[in-house]
Parts: structure tokens; C-alpha cells; sequence
């Protein structure tokens, strides 16, 4: 990991609050693989308001460009600041943070499923799967239509996917988690990759209670330093003798196996 | 000589001018005044990536107790403006995996360690010292966290009573003969007498201040927005604060007083030092500024040079009020 400042090349608005930026950083290239993140510096040299880093999921590479790109949902005072730069605007960044994905030795078949901004990680994993010639499926499940424009970038992974949206504006309408439920026995045999809303993340925790899959989950959570040292970021998992422990979500994770971790 | 070898020459000389950056605080010799606080820099390894970490005044190890603690639910952390409110609950592997992995790690760094303990009574506070018996000639110093605002037991609840700081001073001073820091809360008021039971009990110095008590409310949850309703807040939000709290404490003259609390900039270590503190602590600063350490080393020898000022020690305290 290094300290970086990287030239934003753009910072395309895909919806209302969804935006796409893409940061020149041949190191990130290099060294950045899926599932790992970014801690982003939201304010101007000096400014202290609003104070911490916000961590993003690298969601794309593009190597032959020295590109990667973050996809990001405008919620609070960061966002809003990362929302005002433009192309040519450096932006200051510590990464690659975090464990990755490593899919060598995995299963051939992969199932990703992504909850609103959870389908950020995920895209870099199918495309890292895609590039392994795994079959990949993707299921994402939104509230609404903000995600329209992203589908035209996992068009370009040509893979099979399914969007499901609360509201049915694009894809089917419905839950992502009723469609992995009910078609459980289509993916058997397949490791899952989960990312998005703790509601949902019980859910296929609970889905995948009795099945021999193997089930990784990202987990996000505000953190402070994003190196490992503040223990600001944890998430509950089981312990030996029916004991729980705190594990931290930017060191030792942020991939879990879903069935160590509880959710209150 | 030539323009270049000329040019080289000035920047030698420049270079070997000796500012003096080296402090002592009462018998702790340090080779600068930065030092790096408690919970908020692990052991060097993580910043390690990032510069050299043996070049710093000293780092200040998280809170260990004498058995593993788990550290209080999530969420632990909540942003405020300029500041950062955190309920961690001194979450660490207990002192022993502190001195088995961590410490021979630091030790290879060459990182000048001050290890931070943290007892809920008297007992458990001298058997912490028995424990670092061990490594107490390999360490610096020893800083009794005798302030955390996170934890029920112990911590502030027992450990702000003037009579008990002498006594868990004293008991540790006596057990490792090593200087001891005693950091104090701002959430006390009786923060002066703190600082005369901490020196009748052989303290070294004073580490101030720790986290100031805190909440904050999710107006649509109704829910604090830490699990432990309330926590301690640092960051430039209460940098005045620990400025006036070092200012009231090291005029006083009764031990010297490490001060720390929002420090983000030389200029911000600068006001601590003319205002009384032997040196700074950098705490919060770490987690957005990586490189803040050497950074603010840099810039207090900068500062020094364009005062024309040799040692930094003509600086401390030299608050004209």
C-alpha cells in the first residue's frame, strides 16, 4: 500500500446519486486485485471537515489505460465533496487496502449476488473470473432504476446475470434474495460472493444455513484508518467454545466466510 | 569553485547547522518531541510502510491489560465535525501477546517504545508491571491509561481519584524502576490535584488530554450513533481544549506535561509547545495523515531554521500571556 495522488480522468454521474470516478494510478493497476479498497481523503489539503477517509471498493482496472475506477453512492458530506471534483482534480488515496479474492483453486462455477452499492467489489471479481474462464452469474438486486447504466458495463463482461428491482423499473420486479432462494438447486455446486445491505446479507446467510457452498461475504462499516491499527471497523464473529471475538473489517477482511459472522 | 559546488557547500553546511530537536521530559531522553499516542498507531508495522518509524520521538503502544479484552460493540466509531468520536473499549491481545509478538516486532523496527497499560484495579496494575518486568530496560517509559472515557470499570470510574493515581503510580514505579507517564483525562475537574498525586506518586510526566466524553444522536433512529451511547472525541474539534488543559497544567509547573489533543500540523504541535508541553503527541491525525510524523519532524526543524532558532527546547513554555 502506498500514499497516493492520483489524477481523477472522469467522474461520470450515472444517476441522481450514483456516480462512477475513474483515477489514474499505475501502482494501483499493478498491485490492486478484487476485493480489495481505497481510502479516499474527502476534503481539501487542510481542511478537517468532514475529518476522516472514506473507504471505496475498486470496482474496475483497466490496465492498459493505468486506470482504475470506484463506484460510489452520494449519502453524506464526502461523497458530496468526491461529487464536485473533475476530471484533472488530483484526489488524495492510501491503497490497495484489505485481503483479496484470490479465485485460484476455487470452483468453476461463481455466483455473485450484490445489494445496491454492493455490486461495487463484485464487478472487479467477475471480471477477474471472467479473465480465469470461470462461469459467472450475477444477481443484483436494487430499489430502483439508479442502477440502469451500470448494466451496460456488466454487458460488457458477457456474462449471465439477473437485476431484480423493488420497484420493477428494470429487471424483474422483486428481491434479489426470493430469486437466489427459490433458485438455489441452479447454483449448486457454486462459491458465492455476497455484497450489499446487512438485511440482506442475513438473509442468504440464512439461505445458505444447510448447503455445502462455500460463501464469502464483504463487509463495509465506517472506519477510521483503514490500516488495521484504530479497531474502529469490526464486525462480530464466532469464536471457539460458542464465544464470539471482534475481527476488523479493513485488516482482516473485508471478505468473510459468511458462516462466521453474526449479524445482531 | 563553481556555482554547483558552491550551492552543494551552503546545503552541507545548512544541513549540519545542528538544530537541536532532542528533548527530555523530567529523565525520559527523547530524540524529538513527537511522539505518537496511544490506540491510534499499532507498533509501527502498518506506518512502517510509509516512512521510518524508528525516527520518531517515541510510539505509545494501545492500552494493554493484563488478560485479552474484547472491546465494546460496533458500532465504535462516529465522525463529528472536525472531530471523531470512538467507543473502542480498549480492545487488545492482553499484555502477554503484547511482549511474546508485538514487542520483538517493534523492537526490530528500532521504534522507542512507550508501553501504555491499562488496569480496572490496583491488583491488576501491578501485576501488568510484574509482567513487562522482562522487557522495562527495552522500553522507554510506561503510560498508565488512567482516563480511558470507554470502559465501565476501572479507567476513569476508578482510576480519576487523586488518592488512587498515587497509589497505582507508585505501586508500578516501585515494581520497574522505569520513569512513568501518567495520562489524565480532561473529563475531570480535578485535573491539577491529579497531576500532584501522579508526581507524589513518582511519575515522570503528565500525558494530556485523553478522549473528551462525547455523543452524538441519528435523528431518524432515534439511536445513539454508538453502540456505547457515548465515547471520547478527538480530532481538531478539541484541540482548544487540550491547548488550555496543557497551558492551566504545565504552568503549574508540577510535572512536564506531554500534551496531545487535535494535533493535525506543525504549526498546531508548535502552539502546544510554546504554550508549556515537553513534547506532542499525535493521535487522530494518524488515521488521515499517514505520514503526519515525519511531517511534523520536518516542519518543526524548518520552523526552527527560519526563526534562527538552534534548540527547540527555547520554544516550550515560552508563552509571553
Amino acid at each position: 500500500m502506498k500514499l497516493l495522488n492520483g489524477e481523477i480522468i472522469s467522474n461520470e454521474r450515472y444517476s441522481e446519486y450514483l456516480y462512477k470516478m475513474v483515477i489514474f494510478s499505475p501502482y494501483i493497476c499493478r498491485e490492486a486485485r478484487p476485493g480489495q479498497f481505497v481510502n479516499i481523503r474527502c476534503a481539501p489539503e487542510g481542511i478537517y471537515d468532514p475529518l476522516l477517509r472514506r473507504p471505496f471498493s475498486i470496482f474496475d482496472i483497466e490496465e492498459k489505460f493505468n486506470v482504475f475506477s470506484i463506484l460510489y453512492s452520494v449519502k453524506g458530506r464526502g461523497t458530496e465533496f468526491m461529487s464536485h471534483l473533475e476530471k484533472g482534480d488530483l484526489i488524495d488515496f492510501i491503497g490497495p487496502l484489505g485481503n483479496y479474492i484470490d479465485l485460484a483453486g476455487t470452483k468453476n462455477n461463481v455466483l455473485l449476488i450484490g445489494g445496491g452499492i454492493g455490486i461495487a467489489p463484485l464487478y472487479l471479481l467477475a471480471k477477474q473470473a471472467v479473465v480465469m474462464k470461470k462461469n459467472v452469474f450475477f444477481a443484483a438486486g436494487f430499489k430502483d432504476k439508479s442502477y440502469q447504466k451500470w448494466e451496460d458495463d456488466l454487458i460488457e463482461l458477457k456474462i449471465d446475470y439477473t437485476i431484480y428491482t423493488e420497484d420493477g423499473s428494470i429487471g424483474s420486479k422483486g428481491m434479489i434474495c426470493d430469486y437466489i432462494r427459490s433458485n438455489i438447486k441452479l447454483f449448486n455446486g457454486y462459491d458465492v460472493y455476497c455484497c450489499g445491505p446487512k438485511e440482506m446479507l442475513k438473509t442468504i446467510q440464512n439461505i445458505y444455513t444447510k448447503s455445502s457452498n462455500r460463501v464469502s461475504v464483504l463487509l463495509e462499516e465506517k472506519m477510521a484508518c483503514g490500516v488495521g491499527v484504530c479497531n474502529g471497523c469490526v464486525v462480530k464473529v464466532k469464536h471457539v467454545k460458542g464465544e464470539f471475538r471482534y475481527k476488523r473489517i479493513c485488516k482482516d477482511g473485508p471478505t468473510f466466510d459468511i458462516r462466521e459472522v453474526i449479524f445482531d | 569553485m563553481t556555482d554547483k559546488q558552491n550551492s552543494l557547500f551552503v546545503f552541507i553546511e545548512e544541513n549540519n547547522n545542528d538544530i537541536n530537536l532532542s528533548v527530555n521530559i523530567g529523565k525520559i531522553h527523547l530524540e524529538n518531541p513527537v511522539i505518537m499516542c496511544s490506540g491510534t498507531f499499532g507498533y509501527g508495522e502498518e506506518y512502517g510502510q510509509f516512512y521510518n518509524t524508528a525516527l520518531l520521538g517515541a510510539v505509545t503502544t494501545k492500552s494493554y491489560s493484563l488478560k485479552p479484552e474484547k472491546g465494546n460493540p460496533p458500532p465504535r466509531i462516529c465522525e463529528t465535525p472536525a472531530g471523531l468520536l470512538n467507543s473502542i473499549g480498549l480492545q487488545n491481545d492482553g499484555i502477554d501477546c503484547f511482549i511474546k509478538k508485538h514487542f520483538p516486532e517493534a523492537e526490530r523496527r528500532g521504534i522507542k517504545l512507550i508501553l501504555s497499560l491499562f488496569g480496572s484495579d490496583m491488583d491488576e496494575f501491578s501485576e501488568l508491571a510484574y509482567k513487562v518486568s522482562e522487557i522495562k530496560d527495552k522500553i522507554v517509559a510506561i503510560e498508565l491509561n488512567l482516563s480511558c472515557p470507554n470502559v465501565k470499570e476501572g479507567g476513569i470510574a476508578f482510576s480519576s481519584v487523586p488518592a488512587d493515581i498515587k497509589k497505582i503510580v507508585r505501586s508500578v514505579k516501585r515494581i520497574l524502576k522505569i520513569p512513568v507517564i501518567a495520562k489524565l483525562s480532561p473529563n475531570q475537574h480535578n485535573l491539577i490535584e491529579a497531576a500532584v498525586a501522579a508526581e507524589k506518586g513518582g511519575a515522570e510526566a503528565i500525558s494530556i488530554i485523553n478522549t473528551v466524553v462525547g455523543m452524538s444522536v441519528d435523528i431518524e433512529t432515534f439511536k445513539p450513533r454508538l453502540a456505547n451511547v457515548t465515547g471520547g472525541l478527538s480530532g481538531p474539534a478539541i484541540k482548544p481544549i487540550a491547548l488550555a488543559k496543557v497551558y492551566s497544567l504545565a504552568k503549574e509547573k508540577i510535572l512536564p506535561v506531554i500534551g496531545m489533543g487535535g494535533i493535525f500540523s506543525v504549526e498546531d504541535a508548535l502552539e502546544f509547545l510554546i504554550a508549556g508541553a515537553s513534547a506532542v503527541g499525535i493521535g487522530t491525525a494518524n488515521f488521515i495523515k499517514y505520514d503526519i510524523g515525519v511531517t511534523i519532524i520536518d516542519g518543526l526543524r524548518e520552523y526552527l531554521k527560519r526563526r534562527k532558532i538552534h534548540d527547540i527546547n527555547e520554544i516550550i513554555g515560552r508563552l509571553e500571556v
